[in-house]
């Protein structure tokens, strides 16, 4: 027979104390490693639930990125003239020759960081319709020195109000549109190719977008591509392009989280364990009762287990809560792949919710298993005599 | 009386080891994560006044001409001046990431002394020309050594004939301050120019660094060399190295303030734990305390009695802490190494360990002390039985 849930959650209510420390305790660590993954998710989904599989990126082969590719102007107009893979319309081919460089810019609370530039050809709005909406003014004029920029810059960095004037190299670009977009795009500065190529004194764009023709094959005309001798390069679908930019500061932040889970995880689980031998100590002579009153050992472990576990999920969800409050908060950190920054939001996912509730469940087994296999061995008379 | 506040913590062996070991974990992970931010501090602290730094005022991503390093070299006050390149080699993939540049080698070493390396293989890099050096770390992460070539794919300068750069590895070199890495690989810039013009490439500079005369006045030379170029073709900014380092630092953006935010939530989440195992404790010894009450004890030396364990536990904890810290360090700083390449354990941060160590066993044997010094004996006895 198994011992009534309301024996295991009348036991926590009566120790209050010592409970909510332990849940608190057990939440903070909960609400830290659940902080870093939120951070994580956040920066990840930017990336990669927003890349399109129907847009293809052209890069120099060999290249890891856009900041180490760059074709000449005649290799780029060339990949896109030749491939019968790119969407045509009556305004021409559906494909964009974009430059990308990051120029430094200062933040509004101090520090400057390198924000990406990016220069695109008209096709790009083609390409992305309503993927790039301008919230406030309205597009640069192509070849005029005209910039517009992301919305998540302004605020965080000087002179990104529509009106402001933001200086490259020795040219002045006025800044005449806020635009959105749900992906990392949002972080950056927009002007013309053209422009872009001028004034950082660059010999071509470093890299192509197009839109495909539906049913394309992306990866028989990657390897058709690689082999090319009048213009090879290296091509992927904006999807696999934009995950492969995240590998790095998305491993360093799972890293971390995975870290101090282990670390913090294993001081928590102390907690739990000093909590139940404790409780389990003083009630040394219920234990007793309950033997003598006929439980079986593996109902007392049983029991025993669930408290800890209760506990842990306890802690798990103040961890939660804990944490919520950051959901949607603002950050910003250099991507290590592109080297500019990227604005971002914590985000607490259901994965956030649900990893940090099972790590309070592990917490919870690892903390309970041994107070309870020392409750459920205890002999009946042993227990009762003590006091 | 110390016999006593023993006798109390071996009686639970147990519970008194999980405590003094979460504090120790508590007190690593604090000493790790301030460890991280000082570091970078201390590069801005150790670089040099006397060395300075020309980039393009766009950003590190674009390159200046070549020729600027002779108008730069006939400004007053200037006595050496290197070119710096951020080479983006790849070698064999691109997780095997480390930084790679192309130097004057004939300057490197008078420019940073710093950089440790001995007369042989200064020699010997001088007069090889793909010869490269590379930092201790580097050459123990993938042991390479004096001789060994290194194939690089060019991913940002691909090789004219399509295949992989080869350097020679011509010496090791390790690191004497905080604002250099031993994590980094050096080669000639000779070899560098040589092989892309042979391809029909013309190359940039990344960054200029020359050293000025003693005594110059540093504010006109910076202000005459952003003058030179001003108009330009590529407009250039002069800084002091520390200023250099803290643009690399702020380009870091929140992170290292979000490492302060976690270093606080896991110092409060190990005062939770710590004061509650303190309470229990207490609660255990009511009895102990109301005998000892009850022989004549004062109400001070209940109040000794378990702060005293509380003070040993976390003292016990806090020097397993600092010690691990010092122990782990090497492996800790490869680890992180990706993202922060020198890894120091200020003294600063062990003295702050001990002082958060000493205020923990306070504030977790304050409460059950108190309590315990308040208890009428009568109580104390009651209760416990």
């Amino acid at each position: 027979m198994l011992i009534p849930l309301n024996y295991t959650l009348r036991s926590l209510f009566v120790r209050k104390a010592a409970t909510l420390l332990s849940v608190f305790g057990i939440g903070v660590t909960v609400a830290i490693f659940a902080g870093v993954l939120a951070l994580q998710q956040g920066f990840t989904t930017m990336f990669t639930g927003h890349g399109r599989t129907d847009v293809a990126v052209f890069l120099r082969p060999g290249a890891t990125g856009e900041t180490d590719s760059q074709f000449s102007r005649e290799r780029g107009m060339k990949l896109i003239k030749s491939l019968s893979a790119i969407e045509q319309t009556p305004n021409g081919p559906l494909a964009s020759m974009e430059t990308y460089s990051g120029v430094l810019r200062k933040r509004v609370d101090g520090g400057e960081v390198n924000v990406a530039f990016r220069g695109v050809q008209p096709a790009t709005f083609a390409i992305r319709g309503d993927e790039i909406r301008i919230l406030e003014g309205r597009k640069f004029d192509p070849g005029a020195d005209e910039v517009i920029v992301g919305r998540r810059l302004v605020g965080r960095m000087q002179d990104c109000a529509v009106g402001d004037v933001v200086v490259i190299n020795t040219t002045p670009f006025r800044v005449v549109g806020i635009f959105d977009s749900d992906g990392p795009f949002v972080s950056e500065i927009w002007t013309d190719t053209e422009r872009a190529l001028a004034v950082l004194d660059s010999y071509g764009p470093n890299r192509v977008i197009a839109r495909l023709v539906p049913g394309t094959d992306v990866k028989a005309l990657g390897e058709l591509l690689e082999k090319d001798k009048e213009a090879p390069a290296k091509v992927m679908t904006e999807r696999d392009f934009l995950e492969s930019q995240t590998k790095m500061l998305g491993g360093i932040l799972l890293g971390l989280g995975m870290a101090l889970a282990v670390i913090m995880g294993v001081g928590a689980a102390f907690t739990a364990i000093n909590t139940m031998l404790s409780a389990i100590a003083s009630r040394t002579n219920e234990i007793g009762i309950l033997l003598a009153t006929g439980f079986r050992p593996i109902p007392i472990f049983i029991a025993f287990m669930l408290e800890t576990l209760l506990l842990c999920v306890l802690g798990g969800v103040a961890g939660c809560l804990l944490v919520l409050p950051i959901n949607g908060i603002e950050t910003g950190t250099m991507n290590g792949q592109t080297f500019t920054e990227v604005a971002f939001a914590f985000r607490v996912t259901p994965i956030v919710i649900g990893a940090a509730i099972f790590f309070s469940v592990l917490l919870g087994m690892v903390g309970g298993l041994w107070p309870a296999l020392r409750a459920c061995r205890m002999t009946p008379t042993e227990a009762l005599r003590r006091t | 009386m110390f016999k006593l506040v023993w006798q109390n913590l071996i009686a639970h062996p147990i519970r008194s080891v999980l405590t003094a070991a979460s504090v120790c974990i508590a007190i690593l992970l604090l000493c790790l994560l301030r460890s991280i931010v000082t570091t970078l501090d201390a590069g801005i602290q150790a670089s040099s006044a006397a060395r300075l730094i020309v980039m393009s005022s766009v950003s590190l991503f674009v390159d200046m001409p070549i020729s600027y390093q002779q108008r730069i070299a006939t400004v007053e006050g200037v006595t050496t001046i290197g070119k710096w390149q951020w080479f983006g080699g790849v070698y064999q993939d691109p997780s095997n990431f480390f930084a790679q540049f192309a130097v004057d080698p004939e300057h490197m070493f008078d420019m940073y002394p710093e950089c440790e390396l001995d007369q042989a293989s200064r020699e010997r890099f001088l007069a090889t020309r793909n010869g490269c050096i590379i930092g201790k770390q580097l050459a123990d992460k993938f042991k390479w050594k004096a001789g060994d070539k290194i194939p690089l794919t060019g991913a940002l300068f691909p090789h004219p004939d399509g295949g992989a750069w080869d350097f020679e590895v011509c010496g090791v070199y390790t690191s004497k301050a905080a604002n250099f890495d031993d994590r980094t690989m050096m080669f000639q810039w000779k070899y560098f120019e040589e092989t892309l013009r042979a391809g029909g490439q013309d190359p940039g500079v990344g960054v200029y660094i020359f050293r000025t005369a003693p005594g110059a006045n540093v504010e006109r030379i910076m202000s005459e060399v952003v003058a030179m170029f001003a108009n330009g073709p590529m407009s250039v900014r002069c800084a002091p190295e520390s200023e250099f380092q803290r643009m690399f630092i702020s380009m870091m953006g929140d992170i290292p303030m979000l490492l302060g935010w976690i270093g606080t939530a896991v110092f409060v989440a190990l005062l939770l734990g710590c004061v509650n195992t303190m309470l229990m404790a207490g609660r255990e010894q009511i009895h102990d305390v109301g005998i000892f009450k009850a022989l004549g004890f004062s109400n001070a030396a209940a109040f000794r009695i378990l702060i005293a364990q509380s003070m040993i536990l976390c003292t016990l904890g806090g020097i397993a802490g600092i010690g691990l810290t010092l122990a782990l360090k090497p492996m800790i700083a490869t680890a992180i190494a990706a993202m922060f390449p020198v890894f120091l354990v200020e003294t600063s941060t062990l003295v702050l360990a001990v002082v958060l160590t000493i205020f923990l066993g306070v504030a977790a044997g304050m409460i059950p002390a108190w309590r315990a010094s308040r208890l009428k004996p009568v109580d104390a006895l009651r209760a416990g039985a």
